[in-house]
């Protein structure tokens, strides 16, 4: 192919090949043009990661067994000594990366007060807790970047479902862990069944777990329609 | 030709365009692979039931029989602490259920519009026995959960049946088996004498056991629920060892085979109910720790020091057993093998620490600690370096303290009256105590992270030494 093109742009039709250029050239310069002139547009990408959580996302990786390896036991953990008000996390009590670069973070407050403000309720996350992220595919591991449009949803549909869901004090602080995936329509609405990729070990939690999905239902409108991964922790971080 | 330069003219153009404008921060972050929204727990603790009054297909029906045995089931599924019930006036579906074989089909969203996760129905009929039938629905997932039938003579208590169905709800939910149908034995003075008393794990049926006008103390239930371990003054004015039996075993004295010169103060069932850990002293010497088999053979010495040595309690797997000495110069508790080998001390922090009893999972040893002059209930991780999460909702702002050897323990519940003689519920999931926060001695249960507390007792007299018996069979 590569060869059929370059005989083809080398061969008869010169005139073509410039027709192309002067448009290439024309939205090239459309483009500086709009970079220049649109002040906006910078601050539509944001750059570099937004908010990281190392522990969130390394006991995600670590815990994360091959195909074949059997899952590891929780291992009991130290008590976790926790405020009074156990929904209301500490994140300078947990070891944070230091940013890679010198960056100012994207400011969500604007889109997250309004979300807080359609959920109709206050928000019982404190403003700065970071956005925790988690991936099952290989290459996206912790401090890849999240769109704050994803973010904010990602943020929204935590605190939908955390309201939905209900975990006995038997439960929780005990490391289980489900991950289930959730085919959501545009609108935010659970499609068909949602399906476990991995079990805590504790088939009632893995059962609160569906449940609290299928109460949720609908999610807030995700950014995009599709399947969904949610992490479920019985860890009140 | 001309068709494809076209379109490669037109890809290229795209392609250009695409790259100014289209490859903005949403559009990477989906075509790169979704990440995966991570929630932690909010506040809900508690499932809601919906909980139909049973349908009463007695050939003679009787109108207060079903409404009594709904009020007594949901005063159990209350005492669990797993759920909450969703009021009838809520209700979009029926009251009273209909025929489970022949009623039309469940409908889910009636009970999941109502907030409800789990719905019950069930139907009793009364003939030569009672005899009970329900089913259990997760609302969100429609789907059963249990269906069960229970029969009984028609002479046994019938709150008995409502306190079981209960805890097989709480089951086919948390996948553990409530407590309500469970009963506790205590000791208790209401009637001017020190006897022992049996009541259900919620505080209903509250029953004499013993009544032999003379000082019986030490509760303890044989694992099979059969019996209870006791120690009375009874004979010679001297302790010894009594079984108070509703089985197969024959009650009275226990360990006779020992002879009269010793003083039995205290017996604890092992687990498998094979041996009893035994406090005894032979006389003019202080109290050791023995185990010995109930029919009085096979008697161990454990404990060999000038100390005191008192309150032993088995670990769950029976191979260890925390015992109370007094030999750094205050009571702590330890921990030693079965055959008394390798003692170790447990607790160092606080200059009186008594009454360990160990969690049948075997995640923690409860266990009293004077401090400031009053008694609390206080947890601790039995294994040396690792402890398990556990959230106290404390009302005082005093910190957990650290042992030398790097053990946490913190205390359960803060109030202004000693706590005392904790026990624990067969499931782990609870604990009884007595307290005199109410100004005399009564029996309390609380949830082991400190929640739900709720007095068992009422009335005059000291109810004190709770012992939490297992599940019924």
């Amino acid at each position: 192919m590569e060869r059929t093109l370059g005989m083809h742009w080398g061969g008869a039709n010169r005139q073509d090949l410039r027709r192309f250029l002067k448009i290439s050239a024309a939205f090239h310069a459309l483009g500086l043009l709009l970079l220049i002139f649109m002040p906006t547009l910078p601050k539509l990408a944001p750059p570099g990661v937004i908010m990281v959580d190392l522990v969130a996302s390394s006991s995600l990786v670590a815990v994360r067994p091959g195909p074949s390896a059997p899952k590891p036991k929780p291992p009991k953990q130290a008590p976790k000594i926790l405020p009074a008000e156990p929904s209301t996390p500490e994140p300078s009590a947990q070891p944070k990366p230091t940013p890679p670069e010198e960056e100012e973070p994207a400011d969500y407050s604007d889109i997250l007060a309004e979300l807080r403000s359609e959920l109709g309720e206050p928000d019982v996350v404190p403003e700065n807790e970071p956005v925790q992220t988690a991936s099952l595919g290989a290459g996206f591991g912790p401090g890849r970047p999240v769109s704050p449009v994803v973010a904010a949803w990602m943020k929204a549909a935590r605190i939908h479902i955390r309201r939905f869901w209900v975990v006995p004090p038997g439960f929780r602080n005990q490391s289980l862990e489900t991950v289930i995936e959730v085919e959501l329509d545009s609108g935010g609405d659970v499609r068909g069944e949602p399906e476990i990729v991995r079990r805590s070990g504790n088939p009632w939690y893995d059962d609160g777990v569906v449940r609290s999905i299928r109460k949720a239902s609908p999610l807030p409108a995700p950014p995009e329609a599709g399947r969904w991964t949610f992490v479920l922790i019985s860890d009140e971080i | 030709m001309l068709k494809r330069r076209r379109s490669v003219q037109f890809m290229a153009v795209s392609g250009l365009v695409l790259g100014t404008f289209a490859v903005g921060p949403v559009g990477e972050a989906l075509a790169q692979q979704r990440p995966a929204v991570v929630v932690t727990p909010g506040r809900a603790r508690t499932y809601r039931a919906a909980v139909q009054i049973f349908a009463d297909r007695s050939e003679i029906p009787e109108p207060n029989r079903a409404p009594l045995f709904h009020a007594n089931l949901q005063s159990a599924l209350e005492f669990s602490g797993v759920f909450a019930l969703v009021s009838h006036k809520a209700f979009l579906g029926p009251v009273t259920s209909a025929s489970l074989d022949h009623g039309p089909p469940i409908v889910c969203s009636d009970w999941s519009q109502i907030g409800a996760d789990a719905f019950v129905e069930g139907e009793l009929i009364i003939g030569r026995e009672l005899s009970i039938e329900f089913r259990v629905w997760d609302t969100a997932r429609c789907v059963r959960l249990a269906r069960k039938r229970y029969k009984q003579p028609l002479t046994a208590d019938k709150g008995f049946l409502a306190r079981r169905v209960a805890d097989d709800i709480v089951a086919s939910f948390i996948g553990m088996r409530g407590v309500a149908s469970t009963e506790i034995s205590y000791v208790s003075t209401r009637d001017g004498n020190t006897e022992i008393y049996v009541m259900a794990a919620d505080g209903s049926r509250q029953r004499r056991a013993t009544n032999n006008g003379s000082i019986n103390n030490f509760p303890d239930w044989a694992p099979n629920g059969e019996g209870i371990l006791y120690t009375s003054y009874r004979q010679q004015n001297r302790p010894f060892l009594f079984l108070s039996s509703r089985g197969r075993n024959r009650p009275g004295r226990l360990l006779k085979r020992l002879g009269g010169k010793r003083a039995e103060y205290r017996g604890v069932f092992s687990p498998s109910g094979n041996r009893i850990a035994l406090v005894m002293s032979e006389l003019g010497q202080g109290p050791e720790i023995y185990t010995v088999r109930p029919d009085g053979r096979s008697l161990k010495r454990l404990t060999r020091s000038r100390a005191i040595e008192i309150a032993p309690a088995w670990s769950p797997d029976e191979k260890r057993i925390a015992f109370v000495s007094d030999r750094s110069g205050s009571p702590q508790v330890y921990v030693m093998d079965v055959d008394g080998s390798n003692q170790k001390r447990l607790t160092f922090q606080g200059s009186y620490n008594t009454h360990p009893a160990w969690s049948p999972d075997g995640h923690w040893i409860a266990y009293e600690s004077r401090i400031g002059g009053q008694f609390d209930i206080w947890l601790i991780d039995p294994e040396s370096g690792v402890s398990f999460p556990l959230i106290t909702h404390r009302r005082s702002d005093e910190s957990p303290a650290w042992s030398p050897d790097g053990q946490v323990n913190f205390p359960l519940i803060d109030h202004p009256r000693s706590d005392e003689s904790p026990t624990w519920a067969p499931n782990s999931r609870k604990l009884a105590f007595s307290s005199g926060r109410r100004g005399r001695a009564d029996i309390y249960v609380v949830d082991v992270n400190g929640e739900n507390v709720r007095r068992l007792t009422r009335g005059s007299g000291e109810n004190t030494s709770p012992s939490w018996g297992p599940f019924p069979r």
